[in-house]
């Protein structure tokens, strides 16, 4: 099992620092030099190449790359020219609002999800079963910006339940904090269930025919304890790989879900630092993505690990 | 054996008749069955694949899928009947009054929760004890189930357990609830026969101590005269037969059973051909009127496939069949043996191996990495499959290699064929050392070397007809013009013994005996000289086994093919083999022509594996049992054999590489024992 941790933690590292390269190499491929973003479109030659050799910004790309990961890897990324603010900060507080988002989506993805699973397997081909594929193939079948449209018009224009968009602070109340997240955080979930409710559903399945749940009905527990304590828990290893990649595409997710809803998250931001070829905000945010998927793959493959014996305790001991 | 007629009958099934809903139509599974067991009593429910015995078992632990119906019949227990009861109810008494233990140790265990914990919980939800008690419980059981540490079995997962003891796990939580009957399904067919012989004897002693009566569903008629004092043979949905063990081995009536007895190979009697039943189960969708077995019946006449035939019973015994009398002590025909083809003797060996090494690496470089004692260690995990082995095959002979399941023997036939790369040690096929050669170099080998697989289910592609299947070699090797494959592929599916129409057939469309005779025709497309049979008949019910076993011995003698025949059983690897290599964790440890194998002097592993086999026969020996079972193999300084060996003399045997004594020419027996001590 240390092994195991060990292999994993220098995995996620390696993927982090290869991503860090691939990032650093696209921006440094785009068409935006900095100096001219700083001067002005119509600044003359020789200060824009002054400011280039100020800035380092003619030095070899591994040296630029470099100078930039070594900053980073202490927490430092720059400074935004844009916003004039330091980008450590600025991006920090959007990834905070971000992760709340996309946390508390994430627990009602796998919990509603991993529930209709289980239900759709116990009641295999009923009515609840196909309802339960019909509407979450919906959810997964229709791009999310749809989907926040569709819930804008409804709780927001028709039922007035909801404000449309925004953002509002936990200080302000809970409440209202709540009231604001509601929507984007219900299309988020509607959009992502599909992959657990249907990955549960078919490894229930197989494990419902499995030997050792008819060993389990054999010693005359009630189909409760069968399918809770010994189904589930087997049915569950690939439900976690899946939960895992899913926080990549909660990622994608959310940066259509933020500018729909304008909430102020790390999405958002995102997709204004590209617009505004904002290079140093946008190369520490997508890092941070990355950061964060890697992170999610190895509390996966660690949960794995833990839930999966074969894993956790090595080969024969008796 | 004591009869116990006079008691009362634990079990009673009366015309029990079940049916399964199938897309293409309702099958009946099970035909008006009537059994009977009395308690303390030991039923053995014999049948091959396909006849309904699992279901038996099912139905009585009201188990059945959805799919199926009880069309009829009465299922009583201690005088009541199941089949009125709730299903609440009847879960209820699963646990408590009935308990069923699975074939498969490998799967019949949940694999991430502690076995401790899976045997206790039927006590904790039937009688309502604490977790913890109900732990205490699973060890006192283990420790009944002859497991000498039940603490750290308790605390273990399955997969850290060898098969032997997941099947005493299961048995174990089995008897957890103390219950009236237990019902076995084929509990020993996954397990090596020494490990079958420890379970047989454990289900013995607890059948005698605890009074339990046993319900017996096998397809392995020596494993049942072991256990059982009453057997009944079921066939296609019907029971044929019924009556006491030793009067049913003794003389068996209904020539279905006949012909399963006559179908095993013996240990007593080789080289002979097996009486093998022909034809195939009829189909359960539409049963033909008369008698079941009618069709593949050599006894059979006109009204036996007009009539169906009742139960005749008499005395003790009872029999389907309308021609009993005439029939009688008739014994089951066996076609005259083919004469042996001269060999080639002498004449250099057409496969030799000197010195061959296998190395599995199951964890090295960072995943070797351990936290131990803190700090890191390396501890890489290996396994030695092949430690050393020289081994010589001359033209057209047949070298049956024995062991128990991990003993490498599968490694062996494939590193031969070069399918598996050897660590080290020379392969010489046909002359040629073809250990360096490069895959085009192989290629004239290959076409001289193949191999038939153990599993004719996923050695067939499914999405490929027998013509495709059988032709590809025949075009790879150029052996064939594309005009002429149809014609080569009728001649090779006649030369296995299938009709021409069957070219057209995908897998799914046969039998498993038609489907290995497909696989043993690809294997010969090539006109190989040299064939690798890996485990070819231990899929197979028994009656198909012989048809296949006298196929393969056909083929040998027509061809002139050198097989390796990879078997763990040892009585068919002795019927076909003209000599016996005996293999233990990676090392051939005796070879010998078959008949010096078969008797003493022994390698005291050999000694062992012979007793352990279940004897149709005779019922009661004296058995040598070895303890615990085959560890992998990771390499030994002295005897493979030493940890289980009952001859071991000392730490020699754990430090010095055996001596080789040759009782006679040609037998090798690696052992410290002096061969006269071997001898006894």
């Amino acid at each position: 099992m240390t092994g195991y941790v060990l292999r994993r933690l220098v995995f996620a590292a390696f993927v982090v620092v290869a991503v860090s390269m691939l990032i650093f190499a696209i921006t440094s491929l785009l068409p935006a030099n900095v100096a001219y973003l700083i001067l002005g479109q119509f600044a003359p030659p020789e200060q824009v190449r002054a400011l280039e050799i100020k800035l380092g910004l003619l030095d070899p790309i591994p040296v630029q790359y470099w100078r930039w990961a070594s900053a980073a890897f202490v927490g430092d990324f720059g400074v935004s020219m844009l916003m004039d603010r330091p980008v450590a900060p600025m991006v920090g507080e959007a990834i905070l609002r971000s992760a709340v988002l996309a946390g508390i989506s994430f627990v009602f993805i796998a919990v509603v999800g991993v529930g209709l699973g289980v239900l759709a397997a116990v009641k295999r081909n009923g009515p609840v079963d196909h309802g339960v594929s019909v509407a979450t193939y919906l959810g997964i079948a229709v791009p999310e910006f749809f989907w926040s449209i569709v819930v804008i018009l409804l709780f927001a224009g028709y039922f007035r339940w909801l404000p449309a968009s925004g953002y509002e602070p936990m200080d302000k109340g809970f409440w209202t904090w709540a009231h604001h997240i509601v929507a984007p955080v219900m299309t988020l979930v509607f959009a992502h269930l599909a992959h657990v409710s249907r990955l549960t559903r078919s490894s229930m399945l197989e494990a419902m025919q499995s030997p050792y749940v008819t060993a389990a009905r054999a010693k005359g527990l009630p189909e409760r304890t069968v399918v809770l304590r010994h189904a589930l828990r087997n049915a569950m290893l690939p439900t976690i790989t899946v939960l895992a990649l899913d926080v990549g595409r909660l990622m994608g997710g959310i940066v259509v879900i933020e500018t729909v809803f304008s909430y102020p998250g790390l999405g958002r931001l995102l997709v204004f630092s590209i617009q505004s070829r904002d290079l140093l905000t946008l190369q520490a945010g997508i890092l941070l993505v990355a950061a964060v998927y890697a992170l999610a793959n190895l509390a996966a493959d660690l949960l794995y690990a833990w839930l999966n014996p074969k894993i956790r305790y090595g080969r024969s001991v008796a | 054996m004591a009869s116990s007629t006079s008691a009362p009958p634990t079990l009673q099934v009366r015309d029990l008749t079940i049916r399964y809903r199938t897309p293409t139509g309702t099958i009946t599974a099970l035909d008006s069955i009537s059994l009977a067991i009395p308690k303390g009593g030991a039923l053995g429910l014999v049948g091959e694949s396909g006849s309904g015995k699992s279901t038996v078992g099912l139905a009585l632990m009201g188990l059945l899928p959805s799919e199926a119906q009880v069309a009829g019949g009465q299922l009583l227990l201690d005088g009541s009947d199941l089949l009125a009861l709730d299903p609440e109810a009847r879960r209820r008494m699963r646990g408590p009054k009935l308990a069923l233990v699975f074939q498969d140790p490998f799967t019949a265990l949940n694999p991430s929760l502690r076995v401790g914990a899976q045997i206790g919980e039927g006590l904790v939800h039937h009688r309502g004890i604490s977790v913890s008690a109900g732990l205490d419980a699973a060890r006192r059981l283990l420790a009944e189930v002859g497991i000498s540490d039940p603490a750290a079995v308790a605390d273990a997962y399955p997969h850290q357990l060898s098969g032997g003891m997941r099947q005493r796990a299961l048995i174990a939580s089995a008897l957890a609830c103390e219950p009236e009957l237990l019902i076995l399904d084929e509990p020993t067919t996954a397990l090596d026969v020494t490990i079958e012989a420890q379970i047989l004897d454990l289900l013995e002693g607890l059948r005698a101590k605890r009074g339990l009566s046993l319900l017996f569903i096998s397809h392995n008629l020596g494993v049942v005269r072991r256990v059982c004092d009453r057997i009944a043979v079921i066939y296609a949905a019907r029971v044929v037969e019924q009556g006491p063990t030793a009067a049913v081995f003794a003389r068996p009536a209904h020539p279905y059973t006949k012909g399963l007895l006559a179908a095993i190979p013996r240990l007593s009697e080789r080289r002979g051909r097996l009486a093998a039943i022909p034809g195939r189960l009829p189909d359960l969708a539409a049963p033909p009127p008369g008698c079941i077995f009618a069709a593949r019946c050599p006894f059979a006449e006109p009204a036996c496939i007009a009539e169906r035939m009742p139960m005749r019973e008499d005395g003790e015994r009872a029999a389907r069949c309308r021609r009993l009398d005439a029939v009688g002590a008739a014994p089951w025909p066996v076609a005259a043996p083919a004469p042996h083809a001269a060999r080639a003797e002498a004449g250099a060996p057409i496969v030799s191996a000197r010195g061959l090494a296998k190395t599995f690496h199951l964890r090295r470089g960072l995943a070797a990495l351990r936290w131990q004692g803190g700090r890191i260690v390396h501890r890489p995990v290996f396994v030695r499959a092949l430690d050393g082995v020289d081994l010589d095959v001359a033209p057209g002979e047949v070298l049956g290699l024995v062991g128990e399941s991990g003993c490498g023997k599968t490694t062996l036939g494939r590193t031969l064929l070069r399918l598996v790369e050897p660590s080290a040690g020379t392969i010489r096929i046909d002359g040629r050392d073809v250990t360096g050669l490069d895959a085009r170099a192989m290629l004239p080998v290959r076409r001289m070397a193949q191999i038939v697989f153990q599993n004719p289910d996923s050695s067939l592609n499914p999405r490929k007809t027998v013509r495709e299947l059988i032709g590809r070699p025949l075009v790879r090797f150029g052996l064939a013009a594309p005009g002429d494959v149809a014609a080569r592929v009728a001649a090779l599916l006649d030369l296995v013994q299938l009709p021409a129409s069957y070219a057209e057939r995908y897998a799914h469309q046969m039998s498993g005996g038609e489907k290995q005779r497909v696989g043993i025709a690809r294997a010969i497309a090539t006109e190989p000289k040299f064939l690798v049979c890996d485990e070819p008949v231990s899929a197979l019910d028994v009656s198909v086994q012989a048809s296949i076993v006298n196929l393969l011995a056909d083929l040998r003698d027509r061809l002139a093919v050198a097989y390796v025949f990879i078997s763990h059983d040892i009585s068919v690897v002795a019927h076909l083999a003209d000599r016996i290599a005996v293999m233990y964790r990676g090392r051939i440890v005796e070879t010998g022509p078959t008949a010096a194998v078969l008797a003493p002097p022994y390698h005291p592993y050999t000694a062992a594996l012979l007793s352990a086999v279940p004897d149709v026969d005779a019922p009661k020996r004296d058995r040598i049992r070895l303890k615990g079972e085959i560890a992998a193999p990771t390499g030994s300084q002295g005897c493979v054999f030493e940890s289980r060996c009952p001859r071991r003399i000392g730490d020699v045997c754990a430090t010095a590489m055996p001596p080789t004594r040759a009782p006679a020419p040609g037998h090798a027996i690696a052992c410290h024992l002096e061969t006269e001590e071997l001898g006894h």
